[in-house]
Parts: C-alpha cells; sequence; structure tokens
C-alpha cells in the first residue's frame, strides 16, 4: 500500500510540475504582444496619458517576473488580478461562470457516462454484426461533426419545429432543479452525442481486447457460459481501461464545452473566454485558460491514478 | 397520400418476398426490419414518419450506388497491385473517397464552378433562393452556393497547409529525437508533454488573441498545436527501427543522421504515418472549424465555413436549414476521411480484430 501512495504521489508532483510549466507559458505568452498590455487593450486612439494609467493600474512598469509571481501567488488563493477592460477583479466575471460549466459538464457526464459504457460493452460483444457496423458509422459521424453542428441541428428540431425545449440557455439564480434541468438540456445533449459517441468507441476497443486475451479463451473452452465469461472473466480487468476511458472523456468535454457554451449562449466560463478574446482582456483570458487547462491536467492525472490503481503491474513498473 | 402508404408497404413486402424466395437472408433480414420498424412509425406519425422514412432509404442508396461504382472506376484505372487492395475496399471508403474526389474538384475549381465571386453583393440580405442564386443570400446579399463552393478551396486549404505544416514539424522532430536520442529526445518529449498539456481550443485562443489572426499565424499556432501528436507517433516508430540492424550497418559504413532519416528509417515507417496524417487532418479541420465559427479563423470577406455557420445563425430560428450546410459540409468532409483511416489502418494490420 505505501508503495501504491509513493507511486500516486509522485504522478501528483509531476502533474503539478506540469501545471506550473503550463502558467509560465500562459503568463509570458502575453509578453510576446508588440508594445504591452495597456497599448493592446486600449488600441491606436489612444492618449499617452490613458494608456500610461492603465500600466500603473495593471502595474506593467515592474519587471516580468516579478509580476508572474504575484499573479501566481493571487491564482492560488483566487485573486487573478482585475480585468484590463472593466477594472474589476476577474474572478468576480469568471467565478459564478465557472461553477455554471461544471454544471453543465455533470449534467452531461451523468447521462453520457453509463449510458456510453453500456452501449461500448454491447457493441463489443455483437461485434462485425450488422447493428455494430451501424453503431460503428453513427459515432464516427458524431465525433466527426462539430460542435456546433450537432448543437445547431437540436436547436432546429427540438426548439423551432418542436417546441419542446428552450434554445437559449438563461439561468436565473432563482430557478428550480427541474426548470434548470429544462433549460440547459439541449446544451447539455449536445455534450452528450460527441461525448458518447468518444467513449463508446473506447470501450468498444478497451472490451475486445481483453476478449482476444488468452484466458478469455481458455475460459470459453472449458464451457463457462457467455454471461459468467464477462461478469466474473473480463469485466475485473476491464475496469481500468474503462475508468481512463471516462477520465479521458471528462476531460474532452472541458474543451466541447466552449462551442456549445457559445451556441447556446449559456453563462459559462467558456463564453467568457470568448468574449474576452474578441476584447482582448488578457487578465480575463489568462485566468480562464489557466483554469481550463487546471481542470484538464487534473483529470488526465485521474486517469492515470485510476489505473494505477486498478492495474497492479503498473505499482512495479520494470 | 393513401396511394403512396399503399405502394410503401406493398414494395417492402414484395421486396422482403422476393429476398427470401432467393434466400438472401442478410438483405432479407434489413428489409424486413425495415418493414417492422416502418409500422411502428406509421402508426405513431402517419404518412409523414414514412417519407421521412423512405427520403431517408433513397439517400442510403444512393450513396452506396454512388461509392459503389466509383470504387468500380477507381479498380479500372488504377495500377494492377493497387486495384487488387481496392477490390476489398468496404463501400464506406468508396464513398470516403468519392467525397474527397468532390471536394478536391470543388476547392480547385471554385471559381469555374461558383456563378458568382465570394465577396459579391447581388441582392438584398437574406434574399430567398431563386433561379440566379440556388440558396438564398446571406445577411449582406452574398450568394450562399458561391460562397459555399469558395470555402471548400479557403477553409479546407487552410486546414491542410496547416495540417502539413504539424506534421512536417512533428515528423522532422520525432526522427531526430529517434536517430540523436540522449537529452534532445528527452527534451523534445517534454515539450510535446507540456503542449498537449493544454486543451488545444483553449491553447488557440489564447495564441490567437495575442498574435492577432492572418492566415499564417493560423496556420502556425495550428501546426504547433497539433505537431505532439505526430511526434509521439513518429518517435514510437522510428523507435523500433533504429534499433534494427540494418541501420546499425548503415551507420557502420558512415552514413549521417539525415541520410538515415531519408533512406532508411522513412521509407519503413510511410504506412503509420498516412493513416496519422488523415486523422490529424480531421482534428485540425475540426479545429479550424471552431475557430471560425468563434471569429477567429480567415478573415471576412473570405468565405470559410465556420463563420458562414455563425453569421447566418439567426436564420436557424427560423426553420431554415440553409445556414447548417457549411456546417454539414464539414462534418461530411471529416466523416469521410474518417472512414477511409479506418479502411488504411484495418488494412496495414494492427486493428484486426479476430
Amino acid at each position: 500500500m505505501n508503495d501504491l501512495l509513493l507511486l500516486v504521489l509522485k504522478r501528483l508532483g509531476f502533474g503539478l510540475l506540469t501545471l506550473l510549466v503550463v502558467s509560465i507559458l500562459i503568463f509570458f505568452a502575453v509578453e510576446l504582444l508588440p508594445g504591452d498590455v495597456a497599448e493592446a487593450v486600449l488600441g491606436q486612439g489612444a492618449t499617452p496619458e490613458t494608456v500610461q494609467a492603465m500600466r500603473d493600474q495593471l502595474g506593467l512598469d515592474r519587471p516580468a517576473v516579478v509580476r508572474y509571481l504575484e499573479w501566481l501567488g493571487g491564482a492560488v488563493t483566487g485573486d487573478f488580478g482585475v480585468s484590463a477592460v472593466s477594472g474589476e477583479p476577474v474572478i468576480n466575471a469568471i467565478g459564478d461562470r465557472f461553477v455554471n460549466t461544471l454544471f453543465l459538464a455533470a449534467y452531461a457526464a451523468v447521462i453520457a457516462v453509463p449510458f456510453a459504457i453500456l452501449l461500448g460493452i454491447v457493441v463489443a460483444l455483437l461485434r462485425n454484426s450488422v447493428f455494430d457496423r451501424v453503431a460503428n458509422v453513427l459515432t464516427l459521424t458524431s465525433i466527426s461533426s462539430p460542435e456546433f453542428f450537432l448543437g445547431y441541428i437540436l436547436i432546429l428540431y427540438l426548439s423551432v419545429k418542436l417546441p419542446l425545449f428552450p434554445a437559449i440557455a438563461s439561468l436565473s439564480s432563482d430557478m428550480s432543479l427541474g426548470e434548470l434541468l429544462h433549460r440547459t438540456f439541449l446544451p447539455a445533449l449536445t455534450l452528450v452525442l460527441v461525448v458518447t459517441a468518444h467513449m463508446m468507441r473506447m470501450t468498444r476497443a478497451a472490451i475486445i481486447n481483453l476478449l482476444a486475451s488468452p484466458y478469455i479463451e481458455m475460459a470459453r473452452l472449458k464451457g463457462v457460459p457467455p454471461w459468467k465469461v464477462i461478469v466474473r472473466h473480463a469485466l475485473p480487468n476491464a475496469w481500468a481501461p474503462i475508468i481512463n476511458v471516462v477520465a479521458l472523456n471528462l476531460a474532452y468535454l472541458i474543451t466541447g464545452v466552449v462551442l456549445v457554451e457559445v451556441v447556446f449562449v449559456y453563462p459559462g466560463i467558456g463564453q467568457a473566454l470568448v468574449d474576452a478574446v474578441s476584447k482582448r482582456d488578457f487578465p480575463v483570458v489568462q485566468a480562464s485558460s489557466l483554469i481550463f487547462a487546471a481542470t484538464f491536467i487534473l483529470l488526465n492525472l485521474a486517469a492515470d491514478v485510476g489505473a494505477i490503481i486498478t492495474n497492479p503491474r503498473l505499482r512495479h513498473p520494470k | 397520400m393513401a396511394t403512396f402508404v399503399f405502394g410503401y408497404y406493398a414494395a417492402l413486402i414484395i421486396a422482403s418476398v422476393i429476398l427470401a424466395y432467393v434466400d438472401y437472408k442478410k438483405w432479407f433480414l434489413m428489409v424486413f426490419s425495415l418493414l417492422l420498424v416502418s409500422f411502428v412509425a406509421g402508426i405513431v406519425g402517419g404518412a409523414g414518419a414514412l417519407e421521412v422514412i423512405t427520403i431517408f432509404v433513397a439517400v442510403l442508396a444512393t450513396a452506396a450506388a454512388v461509392s459503389y461504382a466509383f470504387k468500380f472506376f477507381l479498380v479500372l484505372i488504377a495500377k494492377p497491385n493497387l486495384a487488387k487492395e481496392l477490390k476489398t475496399a468496404p463501400l464506406t471508403a468508396a464513398f470516403g473517397m468519392f467525397v474527397i474526389f468532390t471536394y478536391a474538384v470543388a476547392g480547385i475549381f471554385a471559381p469555374l464552378i461558383a456563378p458568382h465571386g465570394q465577396a459579391e453583393v447581388i441582392s438584398g440580405a437574406f434574399a430567398p433562393p431563386d433561379a440566379n442564386m440556388l440558396l438564398g443570400a446571406d445577411q449582406l446579399g452574398r450568394d450562399i452556393f458561391s460562397r459555399i463552393i469558395y470555402g471548400a478551396r479557403n477553409t479546407v486549404g487552410l486546414a491542410l497547409i496547416a495540417t502539413l505544416g504539424a506534421f512536417f514539424l512533428g515528423a522532422l522532430a520525432g526522427l531526430l529525437a529517434a536517430v540523436k536520442g540522449g537529452w534532445f529526445d528527452q527534451f523534445m518529449g517534454r515539450v510535446a508533454d507540456v503542449i498537449m498539456s493544454i486543451p488545444s481550443l483553449i491553447f488557440a485562443l489564447l495564441m490567437l488573441s495575442i498574435l492577432g489572426t492572418s492566415t499564417w499565424v493560423i496556420v502556425v499556432v495550428v501546426a504547433v498545436i497539433y505537431s505532439p501528436r505526430v511526434f509521439r507517433l513518429t518517435r514510437a516508430v522510428a523507435g523500433n527501427i533504429v534499433v534494427m540492424d540494418y541501420i546499425e550497418a548503415a551507420k557502420l559504413r558512415g552514413e549521417g543522421d539525415w541520410y538515415l532519416i531519408r533512406r532508411e528509417i522513412l521509407p519503413n515507417s510511410t504506412a503509420p504515418l498516412i493513416a496519422e496524417f488523415g486523422l490529424e487532418f480531421c482534428f485540425v479541420f475540426l479545429l479550424i472549424a471552431g475557430l471560425s465559427f468563434l471569429g477567429l479563423g480567415l478573415q471576412p470577406p473570405t468565405a470559410d465555413w465556420g463563420s458562414m455557420v455563425r453569421e447566418n445563425a439567426t436564420l436557424i430560428s427560423f426553420g431554415d436549414i440553409t445556414p447548417l450546410i457549411p456546417a454539414a459540409a464539414i462534418a461530411l468532409l471529416t466523416v469521410s476521411v474518417n472512414f477511409v483511416v479506418d479502411w488504411m489502418l484495418f488494412r496495414s494490420s494492427g486493428l484486426k480484430e479476430q
């Protein structure tokens, strides 16, 4: 057990190191700007006085390294500085929105994960049948479609032609949970479609890989009934790849959420990032990029740790 | 309407009886299950549902027929070796190749095919379709059909250049890392790890907000973001090759790194790299489509599929599907490339399942 803890800690340390490097990358990328943030935000028409005022406000005349350390120190405690456009603290602009995004992702994940794993196993068992071929073509189509395509199709059919769900996901704090789930159903469904396809294909590949191993063949040859082969022999070894698949796809959700939020005008952090990019509000861009990257790294880390815990062979690397 | 419903069921029943008589089990099962599904759909949705099914089946059958014919055509014009491989290709792969071929023609001959220029304002905003404009006009009064054709040149061309860039960067780094080994290998590996640990769309948004959205910036940013995938694959494939005896022999002959890469390693690693090129193209294409949907792609008035969807999205709330055509064009090309890649991966073994 001690070995395991050490291994997980080591992996965790490596994840933190990656996050540190990524934060350096995100912060110093802005230094690539011709001129500086103040000039870029205010544009060419600004007077030298206003540019200087913004420099003072953002503390731009100090060395970049000092500003980086302050930014990082603030980011750890949730303080991302002030927005270059509105002058308000960044955390006010994106804090609530991040919670909304997590809600949307969780909503989609709760539907997609059990559904996709079940379908993946079924398709793996029926492999090379007509059902499998059809599922293959359908999932491939879903993966290949841009998120906004799926989103607009759902709007067209479930909101315009059949007015079942609202096309715009406006939220307010006094809504009941049922109302909330109804309003955010279409964005969640879009994410479900994309993620389910990915997850199904990966689950199918993992299970088929497993069913090809000699000990399954052995179990079949000695006359174990098919359902028992799956439940007793295959499933215990399938958990590792399935946990991996789930974590990787949750990480994938994080990127997909940006486009879906824009399509449905959902008040999430992805929408905030896109707005900030068009307004060139760099503190907000940096903060949301860092939050997205941190979530992404965390989920990839969870995939690794899950794999280590469920697969004893990884605990003793040769 | 009654004749349609009657004819619909009669056709299905006759078809299934004929198939049962000639003992085509697989086809019989398909037609007969379609018949059962239609009974349910007909009762629930009425004649409208049956019409939808008919259209769907007709589209599917046309696609299958076209792919079959295109496959036959390819087999005829290909060299004997290739023709043998093509004969075993599934219909989906043939369909993919046909779509890619169509897009290539549309892209290359865009100015000849499109009736109007991509930036030419010829009518009022959102004018309905007429004899002059096949799909109507967009929000500025430009012909949507012409812009879709030009989009095949602009969007696909941009994605192709970016993919080539990613491939060049990634493959070069991977091959050098495999040949040189040591600290260079380690260093490139870590760099790839860091780039891959930022979600690609977020990374692209960050870089484009800083560097602006000129075409070459997009190409370079996207190429850098997707090169680590190619790097890892090339490194893995080349890593298996550099330990071979013939590489050792070439080294003893005194050949340089460049010779090893060009004459010994590359010829032996083309198959996985070509399949990876297809996959990579899909990723790059979807990323660029997403970026241009967010307004960070090719800048107006250049026709671009992603931004066309965004600009005309208001039409969707009136039940018009025209804005979805560019999005469907993106999806269709990505699916087609995936079909072809699937077949190539299957062919070069690796994925041959039991």
